[in-house]
């Protein structure tokens, strides 16, 4: 048949020289469709692939009758106008393929509980911030760090040699020297200075041989539940940077003070309820109460938490609810060890304590939480007591090109405003059960 | 009868090829000559293209579930889903997003049916789609937006109560009643023509009703177009005036502002001034009863 085409070509075009037909049929060969549309147009199927689309319209009810079957066109094996389109059955495969999963509804699933639960995560924005954490945990806010900690690195055996040039030698490194890029977003530099800041505080082993005995790590889980009213709470996800310890942290506040705190009412923030922004689950394992840890791991007690504010690019938070989201991970990480420790009991013989430092990469706040005890339903009774510092600048500006306004140089290039305060802060945190 | 269909394709190819093109190819693809009769044979493809053809979906638009969240908007344009111009003089402008505004002011928490409660202001800010501003509302354990009344500032707290007593209620600006609670003579917004339908009502910036009279069980509305309606006195409003008021105030100040506002020019078209043109006095029209309307159930 092929050369016989050719031949009628042949014939057909009497006009064109042979190379002539030959090289513009070879052409379309080469090129594809692209070239060619008009003449290689095909309606029946090009309609379709063209055609409008129809506004969307809500399935058809299907309506069972008993008694009565459907007449379809299914045996005839095409479409019969007047008759029902023959209803097929799902197809189920036999075999199992991860790909396809479709998973049950929930109330099927073999984790459904009846009772809802608040799931609190890192993600989690919670509307009232630190009063809202504050009435989740039960807890007593003292607006200010402790004075016996910020002791500690007032004393000159307990400082870095040549500590604030370093400092900001470690802030420049972050803002300035890190990347060969003309500035490093924040996620960077906020990351780099919390590392060169805590390898800086690391330096003090050789006097504190304490420091020694503790172990940082990353991207481990947390989850623990606990009782509040009538509702049932958890901390679920990850857990921030976190320094573990072999030897706990000694209890910040005495027996008196802890007493004391149950004449302490908690704030209320009517008409908004403490479980707005909290995601409601009924799927969940109850009695979860897990560190990230084993029970056997040689440094279980958690130290300091480290939180970044970048960290998550896709969920940025205000700092009221980067407070919250501290407070609720430092608690959640002192109740996984009492309960560990202490089991069902109430009221805890020696405290937990946790802290926590957050930063943005300029700004940092600090956090020691003392958890008192583990009853937590009621209103009444002794409270946790928190430590919050907050809003502490570790220096004004960091500029890499300067700021110029009106041909005025308002802020120089570099470094600048540097307040050693909010290191020594860091420092006395880091050296707290150290020293 | 297939050489004659494959020699009329072959011609129309012919007839349709571009000639510029023809010589600037190789002498050596004339070895690709026995693929000619094949590529002639194998004509019948379809219009291929990269181009998306699904054009002014509105999958933004059907979402079902509450949620607080800025939704993205796709533009029209003016266009419907089959791509004519559907409404003129729409195209353009600064992209937009759309917030959920829950009209329906009464809506009760799950299981706290039947109770007032109430709602504290969180944000009063700007919205895209609307003249009026628009308020976050928290109360319970669920965050809400709502059309902003005039004097709403964040931290207030609005109340919103199903209860019609024997006594009218002395209402703030900003809390919702049934109309049958209100006083007579009271500014009103965000109107529901139907009890449960949501507000539809008196929500363009700036603009209140007045509640004239009450009559047994039907109360009647001043609309800001002095019309009058008779509702049903079950049907929610929120009380006191909507916000921005100074919306018809503002001074668009060129023609290209309006472009930013996704407004296009109008046609141009000259057109002499005919009867539509000057001032006209007409009666107002009667007043309008959406009572005693068919229930849904029977129609």
């Amino acid at each position: 048949m092929f050369p016989e085409t050719a031949q009628c070509l042949k014939a057909a075009a009497p006009l064109f020289s042979q190379t002539v037909l030959l090289k513009d049929l070879s052409r379309l060969s080469t090129h594809g469709g692209g070239s060619h549309l008009q003449a290689r147009r095909h309606l029946s199927i090009s309609r379709c692939l063209a055609s409008k689309a129809r506004p969307v319209c809500p399935p058809r009810e299907r309506v069972e009758i008993p008694g009565l079957e459907r007449v379809t066109y299914g045996e005839k094996m095409h479409y019969v106008p007047g008759l029902s389109k023959p209803f097929q059955p799902q197809w189920e495969r036999s075999y199992k393929d991860p790909g396809h999963y479709r998973s049950p509804p929930a109330h099927e699933m073999p984790l459904f509980k009846d009772r809802s639960c608040f799931v609190f995560n890192q993600r989690t924005s919670a509307l009232e911030g630190v009063l809202q954490a504050l009435w989740l945990t039960k807890t007593k806010l003292i607006p200010s760090l402790p004075p016996q900690l910020l002791s500690l690195s007032e004393n000159p055996a307990n400082q870095i040699p040549d500590q604030d040039e370093r400092v900001q030698n470690a802030i420049k490194h972050a803002r300035f020297w890190d990347t060969t890029e003309e500035r490093p977003g924040k996620e960077r530099y906020s990351n780099t200075m919390m590392v060169n800041l805590l390898h800086l505080c690391a330096t003090l082993q050789t006097s504190h041989p304490a420091i020694g005995r503790r172990i940082q790590a990353e991207k481990c889980s947390l989850a623990t539940t606990w009782t509040r009213g009538e509702d049932l709470f958890q901390i679920r996800g990850q857990n921030a940077l976190l320094h573990t310890c072999m030897d706990p942290l000694p209890e910040v506040s005495g027996k008196q003070e802890v007493s004391d705190t149950a004449d302490h009412v908690l704030e209320t923030f009517y008409p908004v309820s403490p479980t707005i922004n909290l995601q409601k689950v009924n799927v969940y394992k109850e009695e979860i109460n897990c560190s990230g840890f084993r029970d056997d791991y040689p440094y279980p007690h958690a130290h300091t938490l480290f939180f970044l504010e970048g960290a998550d690019a896709n969920c940025k938070l205000r700092p009221d609810q980067f407070r919250a989201k501290m407070l609720m991970f430092t608690f959640g990480s002192a109740l996984v060890r009492a309960h560990k420790l202490y089991g069902p009991q109430r009221v805890l013989d020696r405290p937990v304590t946790v802290q926590a430092v957050g930063t943005n990469g300029r700004i940092f706040q600090f956090m020691v939480f003392q958890l008192n005890t583990t009853d937590l339903s009621g209103d009444d009774g002794i409270k946790n007591q928190v430590w919050l510092d907050e809003d502490v600048e570790l220096y004004d500006f960091a500029k890499v090109r300067p700021f110029i306004l009106r041909k005025q140089v308002k802020v120089p290039a570099g470094l600048a405003g540097y307040k050693p305060e909010a290191f020594s802060k860091f420092l006395s945190l880091y050296l707290h059960g150290a020293v | 009868m297939m050489a004659l269909s494959c020699l009329t394709r072959a011609l129309r190819s012919l007839t349709l090829s571009q000639p510029a093109l023809l010589s600037s190819q190789g002498v050596a693809q004339t070895q690709l000559a026995p693929h000619v009769t094949g590529v002639v044979l194998n004509q019948c493809r379809g219009f291929l293209t990269t181009a998306s053809l699904k054009q002014n979906r509105t999958q933004w638009k059907l979402r079902e579930k509450y949620t607080i969240k800025p939704i993205g908007m796709k533009k029209t344009g003016g266009r419907d889903y089959t791509g004519k111009v559907r409404t003129h003089g729409i195209g353009g402008g600064h992209k937009q997003k759309y917030r959920m505004i829950d009209f329906q002011r009464l809506r009760y928490e799950p299981n706290k049916v039947d109770q007032p409660f109430d709602e504290k202001v969180v944000e009063v800010r700007y919205d895209p789609c609307r003249s009026a501003n628009i308020a976050m509302v928290a109360g319970g354990s669920r965050q809400r937006w709502i059309i902003a009344t005039e004097n709403m500032q964040p931290g207030d707290v609005i109340k919103t109560s199903a209860v019609i007593g024997r006594m009218a209620v002395s209402a703030n600006e900003g809390d919702a009643y049934p109309l049958g609670a209100l006083p007579v003579g009271s500014l009103v917004n965000n109107l529901e023509i139907q009890p449960g339908k949501g507000s539809e009502y008196i929500r363009a910036a700036g603009t209140s009703g007045l509640l004239l009279r009450k009559v047994n069980g039907t109360a009647i509305i001043q609309l800001p177009s002095k019309q009058q309606v008779q509702v049903l006195e079950t049907c929610m409003v929120t009380v006191g005036r909507v916000s921005n008021i100074d919306h018809n105030k503002r001074i668009i100040g060129k023609a290209g502002r309006n472009r930013w506002l996704g407004i296009r020019p109008s046609s141009g078209l000259w057109q002499r001034k005919g009867g539509w043109a000057g001032r006209k006095i007409k009666p107002l029209p009667p007043m309008k009863v959406y009572v005693n309307l068919p229930s849904i159930s029977a129609g």
